[in-house]
Formats: C-alpha cells, structure tokens, sequence
C-alpha cells in the first residue's frame, strides 16, 4: 500500500512540473471547448428577443447552465486515445510495457495533473462570465457542490476510460484517433452542448438516456446548477458508476487481448 | 501564369503523396457527416418549431451554416497543411529554401499543399446552401453577388490565417495558434442577428466573423444592404494589404537556423 503510495506521488510531481512548462498550451486547448460559450450567447439573444425567457429559461438561467457545461466539459477532457495511438505507431509503447507499473496510471496522473494547472484559468473565466449576466446563479448549495465534485469526478473516468479504450484499439488498428474524433463529435451534439436537454426534440430523450454522453456533461451540470431533486441526483451518479464499471471491464478485456497483439514497431 | 503552372504542379505532387492513405478518407467522410448533422440538430433545436428566429428562416439559416461549412471544409483543405508549416520551417530553418526561389515566397508558402481529404466537407457545405436555396428561391443576380462575396469572405479568411502562422517568426512554437481562430470561428454557424448587441459587435468589427458566413448568406437570399458589400471588400482588401506588410515585417526579423 504504501509502496503504491510512492508510485503515486512520484508520477503526480513529475507530471505536475511537466504540465506546469505547456501551461500556455493549456491556455489555448481552452479554445477548442468555446461551444457551450456561443451556444450561451445565441440562447441569451433568443431570450432577449423573446421578451426575457424562452419555455421558463431566462438569461440567467442560460448563463448558469452553459458555464457549468462549459467548466463540466473543462473538467472531463481526454486526450489519451491520441497518446496511445502515437505511442503504439512510433513503438515508444514499448518503454511503457518494460516499467513496473500499468501504462494506465502515467496516463491516468498525466490527465489528473493538467487538471490541476486548467482549473485556476477556467475559474476566472467562470468569474468573468457570471459578473457579465447579472443573476446567474452557478451552485445551488455547498451540499450540491459537494455532490458535483463526485459526479465529475466519475464523468472524468468515464471519458478516460472510453478515451483509453478507443486508444487501445490501436493494437489491431493503425490509427485509432479517428475514433476518437468520431466520439468527440457525437458527444458534441449529444451531451448537452447545444441546449439543456430540456429543448432536445422529444424522440431523442429516451434514446440519450441509455448512452454515456449525458452522464459526463448535462446530469453533472445539472446537479451544480440545482435543477434536480435528490433522489435523482442518487440515480445520476448510481449510472455513473455502472458506466464506469463496464469501461473498467471492456478496458481490462482490451488490455488482456491486445498486448499478444502488440507488435513493438521499431523495437 | 508561370504561378498556375507552378501551382498546377505543386498540387499533383501534394496529391500522389495522399493517394497512399486511401482508408482515411471513408472515417473522415463518416466524422464529416456526423459533425453537420450535429450542427443541423443544433439549429432545429435553437428554432424550436418557431417560424423564425432573429428575422432568418430555418432554410435560410441553412444557408449560413452551409457556407460555413464550405470556408471549414476549405481552410483545412487548402489553407491549414499550407500555413502550419511555417513554423516548422523557421525552426527548422527549411524555410531558407523557400525564400532562395526565384517565385514570391508568400505565394509558395501559401499554395505547396492540398489536402484531399477535406474535398467532402467543401462539397457538402455548398450542398447545403445549394439545398438552402432551392428551398427559399434565388434569383441571379442575388446568386452573382453571394459568389462574388464568398471571394471577398475568402479573402478575410485567408489574410488571419496567413497573419496568425506568421506570428511563428517570434513565437516559434505556435501551431496551436490557428486554434484561436477555431475557437470563435465556430460562431460562423449561425446568423449574426441571432447574438445578443455587444457580441454581434465583436463579431462584425473586432474578428470580422459576420462577413465570413452571414453577409455572403444575406447576398443570396436577397436581403443585403448596399453598404455591407463595399464595407466587406474593404475589410477584405485592408486585412490582406495588411497581413502581407506583417509578412514582410516578419521576414526581416528572420535570421534562420543553424546556419
């Protein structure tokens, strides 16, 4: 226990040293999330025009939810199935395997630590956006708060492992971020970027439901922002974790079948 | 001509080279795919069963969304796997080949590659703004206008782009700055009118984004002001006047390296 310990620590200080230098880089991947962003300004300008609130959502109530989705999708990004593949083609996977330890928590620690140095930006952009629209209200309640940080911590997982899993498939494939793009595309359209899930055409909800997206943007949002009772805060996160168990499992399955299929490119 | 003939060669080189990754071009037609239905679902879901919103139909606002998927489709087609790269060439300092040729080396570094793959996502978004108009009907003289705009708005497009890569000189690690441009960019997809007052401005008069997508969009379905075309070939012509005297200005600061 204490010898897993160690580990720990060693890998979050070097990969916090690591991500402390790509700071500015981290500064401009921001970037690459700024939906949520417009899609607050389009609604509040829908709102506006309407006559202060569209279906019993005013200005306020849009600012609040798009920042939290905004800060929630901050919070669950992964590159990991880009770092395997490369790894994989170039052979550098090869290192990884001879180490005493499972490749997946250097990735793990490299995610967790940019966390780290992302958050103090996205809060001030967060402080930024609420001063901007007078009235949002971002957390119901410390108690919420409370229960945001365990359900973004488990929509992280989810999308890491996902991320992980879509990386592994690069042992049979030859480029896996492909797939990862065609994630990254549906998750856009389907985890509540566009719109609370409130104004997505009745046919889809059902649908949605039975899929992961949800889980790692609009139920986490969702809880900061107070708009669900707790009893189905409880089955939010109860999915949450089913979810992260049947990633635990296809990664371990993956992981098992793929490394006989590893070919050590260039070793 | 010499230049459509060194361009006409360039291309075919660039070409064979991409022929080899033939697999890659089914994933990206399927992502392509995906991606405008998410933007459709997106402006469904922004219309809500209304008539209109901000004074655009639905199939009028197709036709913003179709032109920004065309410019998307065609930065990363043609402007993207050219201007990347000169950063990499002042690391390097391969760009020293380029500046040794007897052709004009903004030209060159502008024009060497062409990224085939991205040819569906051009295609698909004058699809959609073909569709769009079929739809609300164009009469043609609106349609030579919008082509003569979509020039105009190319230019805007390509004279950040050009002035972004150039900022490599001095920052010589700056790949990621074109995602500046992606990050607000994306606001092309829907009509400007639809913005709240102060970000409308911002993105009429600070980064030029209404005249990429919703000014060309006006011309074609016939509700352009006059005065909007000539403020858009002159934010055209200034901003390419200007991110050529930023390249020459840059030029001087390079000093090459490792030789």
């Amino acid at each position: 226990m204490s010898q897993a310990w160690r580990k720990a620590r060693a890998l979050f200080a070097a990969w916090l040293t690591h991500m402390t230098i790509y700071r500015a880089e981290i500064v401009i991947w921001m970037l690459s999330g700024t939906l949520p962003l417009i899609m607050m300004a389009v609604w509040i300008g829908k709102a506006q025009a309407e006559g202060g609130a569209v279906q019993g959502f005013s200005s306020a109530d849009f600012a609040a939810y798009f920042l939290v989705a905004w800060m929630s999708g901050q919070m669950t990004v992964a590159w990991v199935a880009w770092e395997i593949s490369f790894a994989v083609r170039q052979g550098t996977f090869s290192t990884k395997l001879l180490r005493p330890i499972n490749p997946f928590w250097e990735y793990f620690m490299q995610h967790v630590t940019e966390r780290v140095v992302r958050y103090p930006f996205v809060f001030v952009i967060m402080t930024i956006g609420a001063l901007l629209v007078p009235g949002a209200q971002l957390v119901e309640s410390a108690a919420h708060a409370g229960v945001y940080l365990l359900a973004i911590v488990l929509a992280f997982l989810i999308r890491f492992l996902i991320a992980y899993c879509i990386g592994l498939a690069a042992f049979w494939l030859e480029n896996a971020t492909a797939l990862d793009e065609l994630y990254f595309v549906l998750s856009i359209m389907l985890a509540g970027s566009f719109a609370p899930l409130d104004f997505y055409p009745a046919w889809l909800r059902p649908i949605l439901e039975f899929l992961p997206f949800p889980y790692v943007i609009y139920y986490p949002t969702q809880i900061l922002i107070g708009r669900l009772e707790w009893p189905e805060i409880a089955r939010v996160v109860l999915i949450q974790l089913v979810w992260v168990a049947i990633f635990v499992a296809l990664f371990q399955v993956l992981w098992r079948l793929g490394r006989r299929h590893y070919g050590a490119v260039g070793a | 001509m010499k230049y459509l003939r060194i361009i006409s060669i360039l291309m075919g080189a660039s070409l064979g080279v991409q022929l080899e990754y033939r697999a890659n071009f089914t994933v990206n037609l399927l992502e392509t795919a995906l991606r405008l239905m998410g933007s459709v679902l997106g402006l469904s879901i922004l219309f809500g069963g209304g008539e209109s919103v901000a004074g655009w139909t639905f199939a009028e606002a197709l036709a913003v969304l179709g032109i920004f998927t065309f410019f998307d489709g065609l930065i990363s087609m043609a402007l993207a796997p050219n201007l990347n790269r000169i950063a990499e060439g002042v690391r390097t300092g391969t760009l020293d080949f380029v500046l040794l040729k007897p052709v004009d080396a903004q030209f060159l570094v502008s024009f060497r590659n062409i990224d085939l793959l991205k040819l569906p996502d051009v295609l698909l978004g004058l699809g959609i703004l073909g569709w769009s108009l079929g739809q609300t009907g164009v009469r043609l003289e609106n349609l030579l206008l919008g082509a003569g705009l979509l020039l105009t708005a190319y230019l805007i497009v390509y004279s950040i782009w050009f002035a972004l890569s150039t900022t490599a000189f001095w920052f010589v690690r700056v790949e990621n700055v074109t995602e500046l441009f992606w990050g607000v960019y994306r606001a092309g997809q829907f009509p400007i009118q639809v913005f709240p007052g102060w970000v409308r401005t911002a993105f009429t008069f600070v980064i030029p984004i209404a005249f990429i997508t919703t000014v060309p969009a006006e011309a074609f379905t016939g509700r352009l002001e006059g005065v909007n075309l000539w403020v858009a070939v002159g934010i055209g012509i200034g901003l390419f006047v200007a991110s050529r005297g930023f390249w020459r200005f840059a030029l001087r600061a390079y000093t090459s390296a490792s030789s």
